[in-house]
Order: structure tokens, then sequence, then C-alpha cells
């Protein structure tokens, strides 16, 4: 078994891997860091061997926790299961977009037939449908998304290759924020139970929920692109430009997390071990972060799954307004084109996100709570 | 636990340090000399043989030259050599010759010669190109059974460099138009070897090799665009030194960065802003080579009835329609819009309400309750909602007709048109080049793009006469006739209006092109 100073260690090890390369990111080294401005070959080998090192750390962190909770066979299974789970989702997907009305090359100026069984040819449109299925399973296998039918010559893992990054980055800090605000004003709300500073607090809340970001954008842009001009109202070229979007985009979380904490806070403070500490005449700070919060962190475990595969994969009207050139316009946009590979290759990505950020939450569970067994 | 969080500490402070503030968003291109606009989205492919869209292109042609180009100054828009010297037509307009100008370099310095251009040719028609625009030139005897794959020797295809300096064509019958279609990217020249040798990639700014004003120098994907002027270039060297392109999807984004002096030019405005922006004095407008209609589908009941739809398209007031988009879009009742060499204002049916009502009363509709509820279709978009609302309202006023409105995703839309199209239907069109030819060729009984299902054989053989004709009048008067066919006497259209684009150009910016073809060609611009 793990015990206490075991698990400590290991989360100062993924905290620091993790915070380094976000600082690093967050400055846009490849530009700003005078060794590389020199040298900008050198930048690819370093920023990937960094990410690889910080992949290692952090998985192997997951995978010394799992042998020592015995856990091999659980992720084990489910990562058999995820694998079942993609291959019915591109099933799945590749029936309803061929079932879809309307062809990737169907446009206004209508072409000639002879022209568009020349584009069917070249994409094996014309094979029989289950022909198609086979190529594209075995493709898949063979880690070949296919070529993007609106962008010609662009592969769907290239797309995936630039654009995932950045709207990974762009999730990371709102994924930052909303655990930095929701958290803290979540207990901070409980502590203050039925208080004007709860009312407060949980109005805040409401509104973070219910104010959409398109309105919230251009509002902030007016405010400080504008009246203040202190940040620029568009593009991702450096820690300036990255405070707004990551701000809006961490809102609507940070809400969502903060009503969560509240309630789960409110229900932990009632139960016994919380009644002894205080008896046992523990400061209310200690009560509250050491034994309150580690127990009331379930019910945001549970939302943070789905949270994070779905601010990683991009936000559409944040990349919009913000021209952040990430993967949630090509999310949206792959459908209106009837870009069959690009829709596949995404929504394989964004179940495969899901599908891991869930497994980890499970594994998360029994870290914070020993009682939970996972097997 | 403490050793980490000073390890996390002494980290973090180290990647501070050694950041430095550094801007690259720029390009670090010097704004006096760079001309900065909005192209809007990514560039689907620059590749000009295969790309289709209005973004690619506004690259390609700053990049590259054909054989012709638009003279923007001549209210006709008539064409200039660009890479051809000269050209003449024989025999009826059926045999062309071009030819071109020496001395021409593509960046990498080698002479582009006629075979460059047949090459490219080729590859349109080559069916594995599988181009959606090799219709384009199936006007050159063979090239349609070629790319048909019927025959697999290009040698058969009518397009021959003979020397050099000289293209010979001979077409399948009579293009007075033909030179109109060679300003077309699709058409342009082509280094058959950098493409063999690269592959798809060839167009990445590393391989590319043009022949136009600029060249390709970033190509940063979802971005932006550099190009930088070409110092061999054959003409008058641009002015400025550097286009930046940014590719900023969202309008009101857009006008920020102009409002903040980020970008020069913003090329489209929204609708909804549009009273207020079109009193700034960096705003201008042009009427562009379009058309927006409404067609009826001849099968359907009571659409079979031309009566039925001459007094529909009688009773739409399209001042009304216009006023309630305040665009400047310019009303229109003929098929050919204004700007273009043909164009008739008085032709089509006018506003006449009166009329209108006897017509629908002659065609056994005096009890208007007989009459069954229309449906109008659209695709889903806020501009086409609001005029199918107004036309809706108008006819329920003026003819007292129930119309339902009914609106579909875009390739659902493009889909019921093809399959089961509604009583009436919104549609569109622009100018591929600016010959009336392009416009009526749409309602011919054998075109793909009329969804109407009305054929005339009539009007089928006018379209085919007037493009053997050489004589503009008599052109002219050809194509008189046949607008009379389609919008006055048979009418399975009725033309509402058309567009005018507008958009933001800084003041600094001189020589801005703004055309009626949409063309964006920056060799000429200068900046204060």
């Amino acid at each position: 078994m793990i015990n206490e100073k075991q698990k400590s260690i290991m989360s100062g090890v993924v905290f620091t891997a993790l915070l380094i390369t976000l600082l690093i990111s967050f400055f846009d080294a490849q530009h700003s860091m005078e060794v590389f401005i020199d040298h900008p070959e050198w930048w690819p080998p370093f920023w990937n061997g960094l990410l690889i090192l910080d992949g290692v750390l952090v998985f192997g962190t997951f995978a010394w926790y799992a042998i020592s909770q015995n856990l091999v066979f659980f992720v084990f299974k489910r990562v058999v299961e995820a694998c079942l789970v993609l291959l019915v989702i591109a099933t799945l997907t590749f029936t309803l977009l061929r079932v879809m009305p309307g062809g990737p090359f169907d446009q206004e100026k209508t072409l000639p037939p002879e022209v568009k069984a020349n584009i069917e040819a070249k994409y094996n449109l014309n094979a029989p449908l289950l022909e198609q299925y086979k190529d594209y399973i075995f493709g898949i296998l063979q880690g070949d998304l296919g070529e993007s039918y609106k962008y010609l010559g662009r592969n769907v893992s290239d797309i995936i290759t630039e654009t995932l990054p950045v709207s990974f980055q762009l999730g990371l800090y709102a994924l930052i924020i909303s655990f930095a605000i929701g958290i803290p004003l979540g207990i901070f709300a409980a502590s203050k139970h039925n208080t004007a500073w709860d009312n407060s607090a949980m109005f805040m809340a409401v509104s973070g929920v219910s104010l959409p970001s398109f309105l919230v954008a251009p509002i902030f842009i007016i405010i400080f692109a504008f009246w203040l001009d202190i940040l620029p109202p568009a593009f991702w070229d450096g820690p300036s430009h990255y405070i707004l979007p990551s701000f809006i985009l961490g809102i609507r979380p940070a809400a969502v997390i903060a009503r969560l904490t509240r309630a789960s806070v409110l229900e932990v403070i009632r139960s016994d071990y919380i009644r002894t500490a205080k008896a046992k005449g523990l400061p209310q700070r200690v009560v509250l972060y050491r034994h309150v919060l580690k127990n009331s962190l379930i019910p945001v475990l549970t939302f943070s799954g789905p949270l994070v595969a779905g601010i990683l994969s991009g936000s559409f009207i944040i990349e919009l307004i913000f021209v952040v050139p990430g993967m949630g316009k090509h999310l949206i946009q792959s459908v209106t084109n009837r870009d069959y590979p690009l829709i596949l290759g995404l929504t394989l990505l964004f179940s495969a996100l899901l599908v891991f950020a869930n497994l980890i939450v499970d594994l998360l569970y029994s870290y914070f709570d020993p009682r939970i067994k996972l097997s | 636990m403490k050793i980490f969080h000073l390890i996390t500490i002494i980290l973090a402070s180290l990647a501070i340090v050694s950041c430095s503030k550094k801007k690259k968003g720029d390009y670090n291109l010097d704004p006096k000399e760079t001309l900065r606009v909005n192209i809007t989205t990514e560039p689907p492919s620059l590749d000009w043989n295969k790309s289709t869209d209005t973004t690619s292109a506004q690259i390609q042609d700053n990049i590259m030259e054909g054989l012709v180009e638009y003279d923007f100054s001549d209210p006709d828009l008539g064409l200039v050599g660009a890479i051809a010297k000269k050209w003449s037509a024989e025999n009826d307009a059926t045999d062309w010759t071009f030819e071109l100008k020496k001395n021409v370099k593509w960046t990498d310095g080698i002479e582009l010669t006629a075979q460059h251009f047949i090459d490219g040719w080729q590859r349109l028609l080559n069916p594995l190109t599988a181009s959606e625009y090799a219709y384009f030139l199936y006007g050159i005897k063979g090239a349609r059974e070629y790319n048909q794959g019927k025959i697999k020797d290009f040698a058969k295809v009518e397009a021959k460099a003979v020397d050099k300096y000289t293209i010979k064509v001979k077409l399948v019958g009579p293009q007075s138009y033909f030179p109109y279609l060679l300003t077309h990217h699709c058409t342009y020249p082509i280094r058959k070897e950098i493409i063999e040798k690269f592959g798809d990639n060839w167009t990445d700014p590393k391989n590319i090799v043009t022949n136009g004003p600029f060249k390709l120098k970033t190509w940063d994907h979802d971005k932006a665009i550099v190009l930088e002027r070409n110092e061999i270039y054959y003409g008058e060297k641009p002015k400025i030194k550097n286009v930046l392109a940014y590719m900023i999807p969202e309008m009101s984004t857009a006008i920020n960065l102009f409002d903040k002096g980020q970008i020069d030019a913003q090329l489209t405005l929204p609708s909804t802003e549009l009273s207020v922006l079109k009193k700034r004095e960096e705003h201008l407008e042009s009427g562009i080579l379009s058309l927006y209609y409404y067609g009826f589908n001849v099968k359907k009941k009571p659409m079979d009835n031309p009566l039925v739809r001459k007094a529909i398209s009688l009773a739409i007031n399209r001042n009304e329609v216009t006023k309630m988009l305040a665009g400047g879009q310019i009303p229109l009742t003929s098929w050919v819009p204004p700007g273009m060499f043909g164009y008739e204002a008085e032709i089509g049916t006018g506003f006449d309400i009166e009329k209108a009502n006897k017509l629908l009363d002659e065609a056994g509709f005096k009890d208007r309750s007989k009459l069954q509820t229309i449906t109008l279709g659209f695709n889903t978009n806020e501009n086409h909602q609001r005029i199918a609302e107004n036309v809706q309202a108008q006819l329920k006023k003026n003819l007292g007709i129930n119309v339902e409105l009914k609106n579909e995703e875009w390739k659902v839309y493009l889909n019921t048109l093809k399959v089961d199209p509604p009583h009436v239907f919104r549609m569109g069109w622009l100018a591929d080049y600016p010959d009336p030819d392009n416009f009526l060729n749409l309602m011919t009984s054998y075109s793909d793009n009329n969804h109407t299902n009305w054929g005339n054989k009539d009007y089928d053989s006018l379209i085919e006469d007037a493009a053997k004709e050489l004589d503009k009048g008599k052109r002219k008067d050809i194509y008189s006739k046949a607008q009379k066919i389609l919008t006055e006497l048979d009418v399975p259209v009725a033309p509402v209006f058309s567009s005018v684009v507008h958009s933001l150009v800084a003041k600094r910016v001189i020589n801005f092109p703004n055309n009626s073809m949409n063309r964006y060609q920056y060799k000429r611009v200068e900046l204060k």
C-alpha cells in the first residue's frame, strides 16, 4: 500500500512537471527565450523533449499509483473497453454521415456529372459503402485519418497536430482559472453559509453560468482593449493575448465548480469526523482545508472528466471571437462542409479525450477518497 | 512536499527570467511597407488548378498571372494582356491564337513558356486531378473527353504550344467570350516538375514557384499569410513590400482590429451594423456582378401555370426589399445584373399589383381560397430569412396568397433543390466571367444549375447563337430577346436584386482594388 508521504511526492512531481510546461507555454519561449532566438531550430526538440518528459512523469506516476493500488487489471479493462467504445463511435459517425442529406461536393454551382465522377473516384466515394467503411477502419488502425475534402492536400492528422496544441493551451489556462476561482469561491460561500457573502458569491456563480460567452467576450474586449487599452482584442501571440480568452472560457466552468463545491462542502461539514476535528480544537482553516476540502472534491471530480475533454478540444465561439487558431472552429465547420474525414477524425479524438479523462477521474476518486475501491 | 514547492518556484522564476517581451503577431514586417488585409478564413488550397473559393483566389491573384486580366478602368470590363502580348480569333471565334511576352520569369529564374500553360491545362483536365473547375475548359476540342477519360492522350486535345511563345486553341464551337475564361486562376500556368517533385506539398512557401507581382513568404495555417514583393516580376513592381493577410473569421473582431489600426482593410461588413459603418469615411462600396433571385418549380401546381408565376413576380416590390435590407442593393427585374454588358434595366416584370391580380384571376384563381399555400424555401441565414419574410408579407397583402417559409441547412437545401424543389426557392449567382453568357446559360434546359424544371428550345438556341456572335450590337439584341423570354414571357424566375459589397479601407491606402468582380490584386496599391 501507498503511504501519505509517497502520495505527496507523487503529487509534487506531477504538479511540478505540469507547472514548468505551463509556464514555458504561457511565455511562449520559442519566440522570447534568448537562446531560441539565436537557434530557432533548437526549439522543437527542446519543447517536444519537455512534453515527452512531462508525459512520462505524469503517466509514470499514474502507473505507479495503479500498480501500488493493484489497479493494473482495472486500467487494462478500461482501456480495452475504451477501444470498443471508439470503434462503435467510428461506425456510428460513419453511418450517420452517409445518411445525412447533402454531400461534401454539393455547392451553389452544380458540378457537371463527369467532374463529380472524377472527384468521387479520387476520394473513393464511388466504392460500395462497406468497402469505404473497411478502408476507413483499416486506415485508423494504421494511424491514417485520411485527407480533408475541404483543405486540399492536408491530412486530418496534420490539421489536428497543428490546431490541438493551441486549443489545449487555451483550455488548460481556462481550466486552471476555473478551478482557481471555483473551488475557493465554493468553500468561501459554504463557510459563510446563509450570509450576504454566501448570497453574493452564489449570485456571481449564477451569472457566470447564465451569461453566454458571445455576450461576455465583446463586453470584456470593449473594457480591456478599448477603454483601458491594456489587453489586445484578438490573436494568440503571447501572454497578454492569452488572458482574455482564457478567462472568458474559464468563467462558466468556474461558476459550476463553485456551486458544486459549495453544495458538497455543506454536506461534508455536517459529518461526524468534522465535528470531531472541531471538538479537538483544530482551527477553522485547518478543518476546512485538511478535512472538508479533500472529502468534498468528489462531485467536482465527476464534473471535471467531461469538462476537461470539452474544454481542451476547443471552443468554437471563443476561438472565433479572439482569432485563436485552435480546433474548435474545425469541429463545427467540418460538419457544415460535410468534410467526412475531418468530422470522423475530430469525433474520434474528442471521444478518446472524454474516455481518457473519465479514466483519470476514476483513478483520482480512489486517490482522494481511499474509501472508494476500484476493481 | 516543501522541497517540491521550492523546486517549482525556482523553475518558474527561471522560466520567467529567461523570457523577454517580443511580438511576432506582425511577422516582424514594417507596417509602413505592409498592406494588412483580412481574408477571413484559411484558404482551402493554394493549388490554382484545384481551389474553387474566393479566399484562395485572393492570394493566387497576387502571386500568379495568367494570359489575360481585366481592365477595371473599362466600364464594360474589357481585357488587357497579362502574360499574353496579343491574341486573336479566327473562324467565327472557334480558333484562338495567343502570343506570349518574352522574358517573363518564374520566381526561381526559369523563363515562362507557352508549354507551362499547356501543362497547367492538362493538369486541370486530368481526371486524376479531380479539379472541380475542369469544366472551365470544356470549350476546347477534346477537353471534355479527356476529362471523362475517353481520350487518354492529351496530344488529341486541341490546345497546343506551337512554339515557345505561341499557344493555339481550337474550340468545339464559337465562343466569343473564351479569353474571359483565361482570367480565372484555374487556367494559370504551372511548373509540372515542381508539382511532381513535392506532391501535395508543392504550395508550401519553401517549394512553390510563381510568376506574379508577389511571392508567398509565409503560410501560418489558420493565422496569416505573408506575401513579399517579387523582385524579378516582369511588369511594374508593386509599390508595397509586403501583404499580410490575416484570417479573422469574426467580422466584429476584424472591425475592432481595424479601429485599433492593426489591419488596413476589412472586405465584408456585418449587415446589421451597416447603417453606422456606412457613415465612416473609410467606407467603400462596390456593386458586384451578382444576382439574387427566386426560382419557381414549374412542375409543381400551381407554379406550372406561367400566369401564376408572372403574377407573383409582378406583385413583389423589389424596392421594398432593398430598402429593408439597407445595404445599397440594386433592385433588379432583368436577369443580367447592372455593370455588365447586356444589362437593360427595363426588362422584366415591374411592380404592378393590379395587373398581378388580373393575371391570377385569369389563371382561374379568382377565388383565392382555391389557391393552395405556397412553400418558399431558402437556406438558413439571417438575411435570407428577412427577405423571405418580406416577400411573404408582400404576397399576402398584394395578392392574397398564403406563403409558408421553409428554411434548411445549406447542404440539405442544395439536396432539396436537386431532388424536389419547393414551389418557390431562393438562389443566387456570382459571375465567373463578366459576360451575359455566364448568367443566361444558367437557365438553359440542359444546365445543371437550372432547378426550375423549366426548359424552352427557343431560349436555348438564342443562347447558343449569342455565343457564336462576335458583333457586340447583335449579341446584345439576342440577349435582350432571351431575357424577355425568361423574365416576361415564361417567368420561371423572378430576379430580386443585385448585391453590393461594403468594405472598410484605411485612409493611408491608395489605389485599393474595388471592383465588380471582387478581384483583389494589390500590385498597384500604395501606402501613405
